[in-house]
């Protein structure tokens, strides 16, 4: 990724840019964040596989809006996300420019983020076999045999919320668990206040989530909380005619067409 | 502290008879925070409010709850009456013991329960209620007419004549609808055009009325008093003003092949038309479809013709924005047409044809001259066959309703007919005779007894074409199924009446209800015949079910009295049931994050962008914000804000909350 250090150095050179968010090398062989503010910083970009993280999850944080405009290294998902908010009003083309890492490996310069989604529409969001396998497996449960899979395999979780902070879309200021009047979420991690926190992360997720596993990857506990999301991503394509983000279509979730089918109405 | 009162009604029998109503008020006297509970025979009634009105001032109640029968009924009534006594009205919250419990629930144990549950969590939601104002709006006193068919141009011109302003759009190029295309009317026989044109006349010269024909609506925001709409007018191509409607160009035209729909396809019509010659107005439009200049680059033959210049090929499209106050909706009905009748042949057989073709056959400024003609060989037939119910009540056509117009214009066409052909012979094959209306049995009657018209009783399963003869198969139920098959020269399908095509997508664009027919649902189908459920939009005519001319009038007239009614007002008050975005002090503002997601999940486009700005000037942050005068209630952004950062006033997360927890704590 020669070419992606050496424009990133240049952007800072120039001041296009104030800063370069990408990775670097951390501790025991895993790679973290870099907020790379000085053109010599660059040098230490890297990018190999093991770059998995959702880098798009700080361009909505405002410590890192208030050093100025961003440049961030993204890949596929990280893409995807930059344009969901976009849509949503949370990064736009004065703030943030676009060093896209395509699927093989290779770096684009976008000149806005309208010319990332005509890149990212290229591709369709795909899920796994070994992920849609285990969701054919869930749909043919019964009510109460899923209903015991998500409680036993949430029954864990104690809320750290490593899945909210990794998730670029978890950008509220205020999450509903933290909405105290009334309480609607129960705070202790008992298998019901855990059934609550995720049913409602995931709904709110519906027509947002962009696919990445960051939130999977952040659980100390290996969750498997990407099945939900998977899960409404499939819902989305056979009710709604699937999800790509846009800055330009309209929201999976809060719009009606004359058309949208109605077969998911009993 | 809450001081609560618990008023238990009756309802004479309706939930005394089903709910120990003694139970309920003395059950609900023991729960936390209430300070006093009665029960009592008609809640409603004068004594029953006293009731209220006077233990809210001795016992210097904060909270009431009227345990009695639907809101949608009396809850007016009973804010009122707290607001009488000084009691913030929205303090008044209803349980709905009538609908919800006594009407489909058996007396018993369990059903007092269920009352019981109902006033608890009331009870719980009201210590959560807060004061509220109602909300004032100014009224546009302008009213919005869309279809200019007989409703239409009723319902225009009563507006008008109150001294308010009307706009009427029509999205052919003349008004008039289909009753300009009826030769004469049941149950009278006069001559539509006769009664219908001065009514054209007077709608186009009326200094409160502005027409416009060949228009369309594009879109509409607003509620209620203050509506915005967007009218598409369609490119006439020609300047209206200084055409004289002298009708030049149209004998110029060298287009002249094109099947006109004022005659059903049975006459033709050039490119540049009047669609028929008492058109209001009267002048022509091109239609782009079928011009030679438009298709082919070439011609303007008749912008070459026109005295006055008036031609204009490159004219585009207006979009004309109005403000209005209500609307009427009169967009009329469509009758079924070819392909829906397969086994009678229509579409195959040029003589089997629609009740409105023979309309225009029988009219004397139809195709014939008003002389029965066929399609085929301009013959006059001999023998001919009514077919009623074509399409109609035919569960297996999807239409199980009764079109109610064609048993009275059948008996209207054979009548025609016996007067027009001396010596022909005509059938009607019907289920029953619908003849209900005042002079129309009699009507009926005149056909069969006086005229000769012979009626068959059954159904016609097959037409086919034999020795030049359409061979009309069909039984007489009343010789017990007896086959009957009879020679016809020209058959008349009474096809069912039907919505709009276009009806789903308008109602869609006004937010209306349909039925699953797809007319425009009245609100209620007794009491609110002409309103909608929407506020502000009226109904009239064919639109909201299949009509005759004497109920698409009176619909129209009674339309128009609601809009006087709410024209009547300079302001409308509305309930302040509306949505608040939560404001919280710098440097966060409010918990919104301005993803603006419940922009486009509002029904009703009632959410803005509020900028927050430093003293400089300078945009800090972007927030969503609510506009009490749009906003109807309706809680979708509520529950489509993740943050929760919208509030329903009324019904707020904390009250929907406790109702919640008091259903499912014990008491
Ligand atoms: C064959 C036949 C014979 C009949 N004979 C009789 C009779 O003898 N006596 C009797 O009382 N009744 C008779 N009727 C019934 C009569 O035609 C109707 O009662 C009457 O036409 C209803 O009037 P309307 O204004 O509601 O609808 P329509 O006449 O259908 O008028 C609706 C108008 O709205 C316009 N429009 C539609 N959609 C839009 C839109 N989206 N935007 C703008 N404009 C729009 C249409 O172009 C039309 O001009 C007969 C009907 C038929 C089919
Ligand atoms: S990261 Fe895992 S443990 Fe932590 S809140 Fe999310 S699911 Fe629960
Ligand atoms: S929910 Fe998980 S998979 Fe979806 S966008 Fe957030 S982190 Fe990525
Ligand atoms: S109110 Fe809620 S949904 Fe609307 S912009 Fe704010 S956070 Fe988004
Ligand atoms: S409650 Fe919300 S969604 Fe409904 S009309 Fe009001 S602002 Fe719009």
């Amino acid at each position: 990724m020669d070419e992606l250090r050496k424009r990133a150095k240049e952007l800072l050179e120039a001041g296009t840019v104030k800063v370069v968010i990408g990775y670097e090398n951390g501790t025991a062989g895993r790679t973290r964040a870099l907020f790379a503010e000085e053109p010599k910083a660059a040098e230490k970009l890297i990018f190999d596989s093991r770059c998995i993280m959702n880098l798009a999850s700080y361009i909505t944080k405002a410590e890192v809006k208030a050093k100025g405009k961003m440049a961030i290294a993204a890949t596929l998902p990280v893409m995807r996300a930059i344009i969901q908010l976009a849509s949503e009003f949370q990064v736009s083309d004065n703030n943030l420019l676009v060093l896209g890492i395509t699927p093989e490996s290779t770096m684009i310069e976008f000149k806005d983020i309208a010319e990332v989604e005509a890149f990212v529409h290229k591709y369709e969001i795909e899920i796994e076999a070994k992920y849609s396998e285990k969701l054919e497996k869930l749909n043919k449960m019964t009510p109460s045999e899923r209903w015991n899979f998500w409680i036993e395999e949430l029954s864990p979780c104690f809320k750290c919320y490593a899945c909210r902070a990794a998730c670029p879309m978890c950008y509220c200021h205020k999450c509903t668990v933290e909405f105290n009047q009334p309480q609607w979420i129960p705070v202790p991690s008992h298998d019901l206040g855990n059934l609550e926190w995720h049913m409602m992360r995931a709904i709110h997720l519906a027509g947002r989530c962009v696919d990445c596993d960051a939130c999977y990857n952040a659980c100390p506990l290996g969750i498997p909380l990407n099945l939900l999301t998977k899960r409404m991503l499939i819902d989305a394509k056979e009710h709604f005619g699937g999800y790509q983000p846009s800055i330009k279509a309209d929201h999976l979730m809060s719009t009606y067409k004359p058309d949208d089918k109605d077969n998911f109405i009993m | 502290m809450s001081k609560i009162g618990v008023f238990v009604c009756h309802c004479g029998e309706n939930i005394g008879a089903t709910v120990d109503c003694a139970r309920v008020a003395e059950t609900s006297g023991k729960l936390d925070g209430v300070a006093y509970s009665v029960d009592y025979k008609y809640m409603c009634s004068d004594p029953g409010q006293s009731l209220i009105k006077s233990a809210i001032a001795e016992k210097g109640l904060t909270g009431v709850v009227v345990a009695a029968c639907s809101p949608r009924m009396h809850e007016p009534t009973f804010r009122k009456a707290c607001a009488e006594a000084g009691l913030n009205p929205y303090m008044c919250e209803m349980a709905n013991l009538r609908e919800h419990v006594s009407w489909v629930h058996e007396k018993g144990e369990a059903t007092t329960e269920k009352a019981i549950d109902l006033v608890r969590i009331l009870v719980e939601k009201v210590k959560y209620n807060q004061s509220l104002n109602a909300i004032k709006v100014p009224v546009t006193k302008t009213a919005l007419v869309i279809g200019g068919g007989i409703a239409g141009i009723q319902a225009s011109l009563d507006i008008a004549n109150t001294g308010h302003k009307v706009i009427l759009i029509e999205k052919d190029p003349s008004i008039g609808g289909h009753m300009s295309q009826l030769s004469e009317t049941f149950p009278t026989l006069d001559c539509s055009q006769c009664i219908l044109t001065p009514r054209m006349v007077e709608v186009a010269q009326h200094p409160n009325i502005t027409l416009y024909s060949y228009a369309e609506l594009e879109s509409i925001e607003g509620f209620i008093g203050n509506f915005k709409a967007k009218i598409r007018r369609k490119s006439k191509s020609l300047d209206e003003k200084l055409c004289t409607g002298c009708g030049l160009c149209t004998t110029k035209c060298p287009v002249k092949k094109i099947p006109s729909e004022f005659n059903e396809g049975l006459g033709m019509r050039t490119a540049i038309y009047v669609p028929f010659p008492q058109a209001v107005p009267n002048k022509p439009v091109i239609d782009r479809e079928h011009c030679t200049y438009y298709l082919k680059g070439k011609c303007r033959i008749c912008e070459k013709v026109c005295p006055t210049q008036a031609i204009r090929f490159d004219q585009k499209d207006t979009i004309e924005e109005v403000e209005i106050g209500a609307i009427v909706l009169a967009t009329g009905f469509s009758v079924k047409q070819p392909d829906f009748f397969p086994e009678y042949g229509y579409g195959k057989y040029p003589d089997v044809i629609t009740g409105l073709q023979f309309e225009r056959l029988a009219s004397a400024s139809g195709p014939t001259l008003g002389e029965i003609r066929r399609p085929s060989d301009s013959k006059v037939p001999q023998n001919i066959v009514f077919v009623a119910c074509a399409g109609s009540r035919d569960e297996a056509k999807g239409i199980p309703y009764c079109s109610k117009i064609c048993c009275m214009y059948i008996a209207k066409h054979a009548m025609l007919y016996q007067h027009k052909v001396h010596g022909g012979k005509s059938y009607v094959f019907y289920m029953d005779i619908r003849a209900g209306g005042k002079n129309y049995e009699e009507f009926v009657r005149r056909a069969i007894e006086e005229d000769g018209v012979n009626y068959v009783r059954g159904r016609v399963s097959r037409i086919y074409e034999k020795n030049g003869k359409l061979i009309v198969k069909g039984v007489d139920t009343l010789l017990g199924a007896m086959p009957v098959d009879i020679e016809a020269d020209m058959v008349v399908l009474a096809t069912a009446g039907v919505a709009n095509n276009d009806a789903e997508a308008l109602a869609q664009k006004l937010h209306v209800s349909y039925d699953a027919y797809k007319f425009f649902a009245e609100a209620h189908p007794k009491l609110k015949p002409v309103e909608t459920n929407t506020a502000g939009i009226f109904l009239a005519g064919a639109c909201q079910a299949p009509r005759d001319i004497p109920e698409s009038v009176s619909m129209a007239s009674g339309a128009a009295v609601k809009v006087a009614c709410l024209f009547s007002q300079d302001e409308l008050t509305r309930d302040p049931l509306i949505a608040v975005v939560n404001r919280m002090a710098p440097p966060v503002y409010s918990s919104c994050v301005g993803c603006f997601l419940c922009v486009s999940a509002c029904p009703y486009q009632a959410i803005e962008k509020e900028e927050i700005k430093n003293r400089a000037g300078e945009v800090i942050k972007t927030l969503a914000r609510v506009n009490p005068g749009l906003c109807q209630g309706c809680g979708t952004c509520v529950a489509f804000c993740r943050t929760k950062s919208i509030d329903l006033q009324g019904y707020t997360h904390e009250q929907m909350y406790t109702e919640v927890m008091a259903l499912l704590n014990e008491y």
